[in-house]
């Protein structure tokens, strides 16, 4: 009886897992579908005709999707490095220096992230015309770090106040001074949980598309920004194919994630 | 701080790269179709007549959104040295607007093939006077698509389609008004054939009571949505129309062309400009009044609006009617390509239901009116 | 030392606050000037008139999108983590350990583009239902409304909270929970009555940064639905890109900054109590 009983929620269980695999990979199918598709129509349920014509042509010499996907890149390892530079100091002081009105601090660096970004980026732009630096590389870089800013700050924060602080005592103890036991001790031991800030940011600069349309456009046009207007415009293929090449970063760090982020960090993190 | 100042070094490296000798940039409002058509096809003509120019395709996304992008841009660097673009590709609500800022450089008499223009979109922008900064790249026009196999007999006005749709609930769909001009171009034909009187709406002059005269209109068009699908913008339409998942719905001409020849909808859909008409619209070449590359900007349209280029880009190509006068292209393009563009909405349909969209007064108050009374 | 710890923190926390205040505050005061100011420059409330009659059913309908969204991705995050940590199981934990995390970086705009075309009425999720026979062509419908929406918004979101939620499971101590075990509570028990309590405040800011994503994204409304009723990403889009209204624009902005601080104040709220218990 109770073998038959576990037998069965154990199949139901596979059930669920079947479907729920279905709702989550038929959508990314869906999507490899359409990037060969070259006829399909109703009433046909798959494509009529299938081949790597998008491919080509988004592939081709004069379009830009490599190009975009290297501004992209670029952009988001410079968006990285702004990052860890200011989270990296203010993370140690959330985490582990008494700070007055810490609480409001914190919410400081959600609020680029609890407006909707769409007003800002508006106003951000107007800004930057005036600076010179719209359009540049350098400006979309600064909208995306301070998107990013409450990622690798609140991460870095919960990575210090994991840190031991009896092993910080013990070096101070031997008469290393407070920097060089911050350097030795407290920043290798969290280090694990900043490198996942840095993917986090380097995702959320990948992802990034409404600040990157405000101040980028037309000199930087990220691989989002090509996506939007294939979409948009209509070509599925080609929508379909720019995604694609943009999932395989997001997969990759997705698979390597929990390397870095170990689950005492996790308990931590906005605490 | 020192890594800051190495990542904005780097990124002041990536910015400059001066590789060419002299870079043209055209900005394009519109969809990808026309970033495109600058980028594989009028770019490279005009680099292999032009050595050592570079020309760069950029789009600033479809609808007036794209030239409102390309209007704030031009507005903010007014006081700067020189704009980011050398020729922009705009609608005409913008045009109207950029002429009136003085954005725009005055630059048609020093293009020849200005000539070859005669239409009346090239002097008049929905009431505003542009003659002399604009050049038409081309016409486009919206109609009623539909799948011939599910309606064999398209309501031929706006009444025959209200009743259809009110047999068919759900089989019809367009965009709205935010997702793209061909959802804007139907309400404003909703309210060409029953806010009164269309003619006064896109001649003028321009009178803040008539919009009191829509109240009926703007009423009926949130009982016929009801009944309607709203798809997610232009393509959104036609995207519907292929999975056969709407049998009828508002499209671009041009873009209908150019998704059945892709194979993008099915072979058996039709095209039908519903009396009394709905609107189309020209694109226009203009350039920048903050332009570094004036001359070259005026050379670069004198090419794109050349009878060669408008027979073998715009019409052959991209499906689109020709921006300067359809007489000029005689003997530059064969029968079957012109004729394609007239299967469906022949020039007698075109001539009788064709129509400009409002006035820009009118305009926007047939686009706040639908948001007050008709989306909210 | 003549720093203070105080001052110390403050002087570490300054250059991340400045960026902060330049890119975000700063910008913040732009629109919000613009917001209560009227063309003639005094203070006015006419823009927030005006969002309010042009706009108030998409006002209603972004916060029951969000709201519910984040009810259903919660749901979900808390099934798939209780499973995680309390499934008996290995082969179903595994799989799904696997599994769930995938859509974790995934663009919102990807993210848009498949459901645009997974959800449709004749879509690759219709067309498989109707081959396997679990339903007739004629009963499909599109899902390309709020209900796309949600289930994008879902989609997307739901690993990340579950996977901040598994972790803090991880963590717990699992003697109080196999003891609850012992006393012969079932696992769901133990799950809602025992864990759950414990991981709160992870759940709880997990589904805060989840909530103000979801008001800040624009290409997923824009792609996944129609325009009407849609979220006011769209509408503040559209006043700016169809109008260069900055006013009504900005009034929309800060009427959605309310609604994301309702979000907010929960996540102070628990801090304070938090803070009062320790």
């Amino acid at each position: 009886m109770i073998r038959a009983a576990s037998l069965l929620r154990a199949s139901l269980a596979s059930a669920l897992l079947v479907v729920f695999a279905f709702l989550l990979f038929g959508p990314l199918a869906n999507l490899a579908l359409w990037s060969v598709a070259e006829r399909w129509y109703t009433p046909y349920k798959l494509p009529v005709v299938y081949g790597t014509r998008y491919w080509e042509q988004v592939f081709r010499p004069t379009g830009d999707a490599m190009a975009s996907l290297g501004t992209s890149i670029w952009i988001a390892i410079l968006t990285v490095l702004i990052a860890l530079a200011l989270s990296v100091p203010a993370g140690y002081a959330l985490g582990r220096l008494k700070l007055p009105m810490r609480a409001l601090f914190m919410i400081v660096f959600l609020l680029p992230q609890a407006f909707p970004s769409v007003a800002i980026y508006i106003n951000v732009a107007r800004i930057f015309y005036h600076l010179g630096i719209n359009g540049t590389v350098l400006g979309v870089v600064l909208v995306h770090a301070a998107h990013g800013l409450v990622y690798s700050v609140w991460i870095a924060a919960a990575a210090f106040a994991a840190v031991d602080k009896d092993l910080e005592l013990a070096a101070r103890n031997i008469g290393a001074s407070a920097l060089r036991t911050f350097f030795t001790v407290t920043l290798p031991l969290a280090a694990p949980g900043i490198i996942a800030s840095g993917i986090f940011v380097f995702l959320e600069s990948l992802d990034e598309f409404t600040g990157t349309f405000f101040v980028g456009v037309p000199q930087v046009i990220t691989l989002p920004l090509l996506l939007y207007n294939a979409a948009m415009g209509g070509n599925y293929q080609v929508a379909s194919i720019t995604a694609l090449i943009l999932l395989v970063p997001s997969v990759l760090f997705m698979l390597f994630i929990e390397r870095f982020l170990r689950a005492d960090v996790l308990a931590k993190v906005g605490s | 701080m020192r890594i800051l100042t190495i990542a904005c070094s780097l990124a002041a490296l990536t910015a400059a790269s001066p590789v060419y000798a002299q870079t043209l940039n055209v900005a394009s409002a519109g969809d990808q179709n026309m970033v495109d058509y600058v980028k594989d096809y009028l770019g490279p003509l005009f680099e292999k007549s032009h050595p050592g120019v570079k020309v760069v395709s950029v789009g600033t996304g479809p609808g007036d959104a794209g030239s409102q992008k390309i209007y704030e841009k031009l507005d903010a660097q007014k006081g700067a040295g020189a704009s980011d673009f050398d020729v922009v590709v705009i609608h005409q609500k913008a045009a109207g607007t950029m002429v009136k800022e003085g954005l725009l450089a005055k630059y048609t008499d020093k293009v020849d093939t200005a000539k070859l223009v005669s239409s009346e979109t090239a002097k008049n922008a929905l009431g505003s006077d542009v003659s002399g900064y604009v050049m038409p790249m081309f016409q486009s026009q919206t109609a009623l698509a539909y799948n011939a196999d599910m309606l064999k007999s398209p309501p031929n006005n706006f009444v025959e389609l209200k009743e259809w749709v009110n047999k068919n609930p759900k089989q019809f769909g367009y965009n709205g008004i935010k997702g793209g001009m061909s959802g804007v171009a139907f309400v404003a034909g909703w309210v060409y054939a029953f806010g009164g009187d269309a003619g006064k709406l896109i001649a003028g002059p321009y009178d803040a009571a008539e919009k009191a005269r829509w109240d009926k209109a703007f009423a009926e068009l949130k009982d016929f949505n009801k009944n309607v699908v709203i798809t997610p913008g232009n393509a959104g339409t036609l995207d519907m129309l292929n999975r056969g998942e709407i049998a009828m719905g508002p499209v671009w001409v041009d873009m209908f062309y150019s998704w059945q020849a892709d194979g993008k909808l099915p072979p058996n859909m039709k095209l039908k400009l519903a009396a009394p008409g709905m609107p189309g619209q020209p694109m226009y070449y203009a350039v920048p009044e903050k332009s570094a590359q004036q001359k070259l900007a005026s050379e670069f349209i004198a090419l794109a609006t050349s009878p060669q280029v408008q027979a073998d880009g715009i019409v052959k190509k991209f499906n689109w009617y020709p921006g300067i006068d359809a007489k000029n292209l005689e003997g530059k393009l064969d029968k079957a390509a012109w004729d394609k563009l007239f299967t469906d909405i022949t020039p007698t349909d075109l001539a009788a239901n064709a129509k400009p969209f409002p006035i820009a007064p009118y305009f926007n108050d047939i686009l706040e009116g639908y948001e007050k009374k008709v989306a909210n | 030392m003549s720093l203070s710890q105080r001052q110390l923190a403050l002087l570490l926390i300054a250059p991340g606050l400045a960026l902060v205040a330049a890119l975000f505050l700063y910008p913040l005061c732009f629109s919000l000037i613009s917001a209560f100011t009227d063309p003639d420059g005094g203070f006015s409330l006419q823009a927030f008139a005006k969002a309010y009659e042009l706009y108030s059913g998409d006002i209603f309908f972004t916060v029951v999108i969000v709201v519910t969204s984040c009810a259903l991705t919660a749901l979900v995050a808390v099934a798939i983590a209780g499973t995680l940590t309390l499934g008996e199981n290995p082969w179903i934990v595994g799989t799904l350990r696997a599994l769930y995390r995938w859509p974790l970086f995934i663009p919102f705009i990807v993210a848009a583009q498949c459901m645009r075309t997974f959800l449709a009425k004749n879509g690759l999720m219709n067309n498989t239902f109707v081959s396997l026979g679990l339903m007739e062509p004629l009963q499909a419908v599109s899902y390309l409304d709020w209900r796309g929406i949600i289930a994008t918004f879902v989609w997307k979101q739901t690993p990340f909270v579950a996977l901040l939620l598994a972790g803090a499971l991880a963590a717990l101590d699992r003697a109080t929970l196999e003891a609850g075990r012992n006393l012969g509570a079932s696992r769901l028990r133990v799950l809602i009555e025992l864990a759950l309590p414990q991981v709160l405040p992870t759940l709880l800011v997990a589904l805060v940064l989840s909530f103000v994503t979801m008001l800040s994204v624009l290409s997923v409304p824009m792609m996944v639905a129609g325009s009407q009723p849609t979220m006011l990403t769209v509408d503040m889009a559209f006043r700016i890109n169809a109008y260069g209204d900055y006013a009504t624009a900005n009034a929309l902005g800060v009427i959605t900054y309310l609604i994301s601080a309702g979000a907010a104040i929960l996540y102070l709220r628990h801090g304070m109590t938090k803070e009062t218990a320790s």
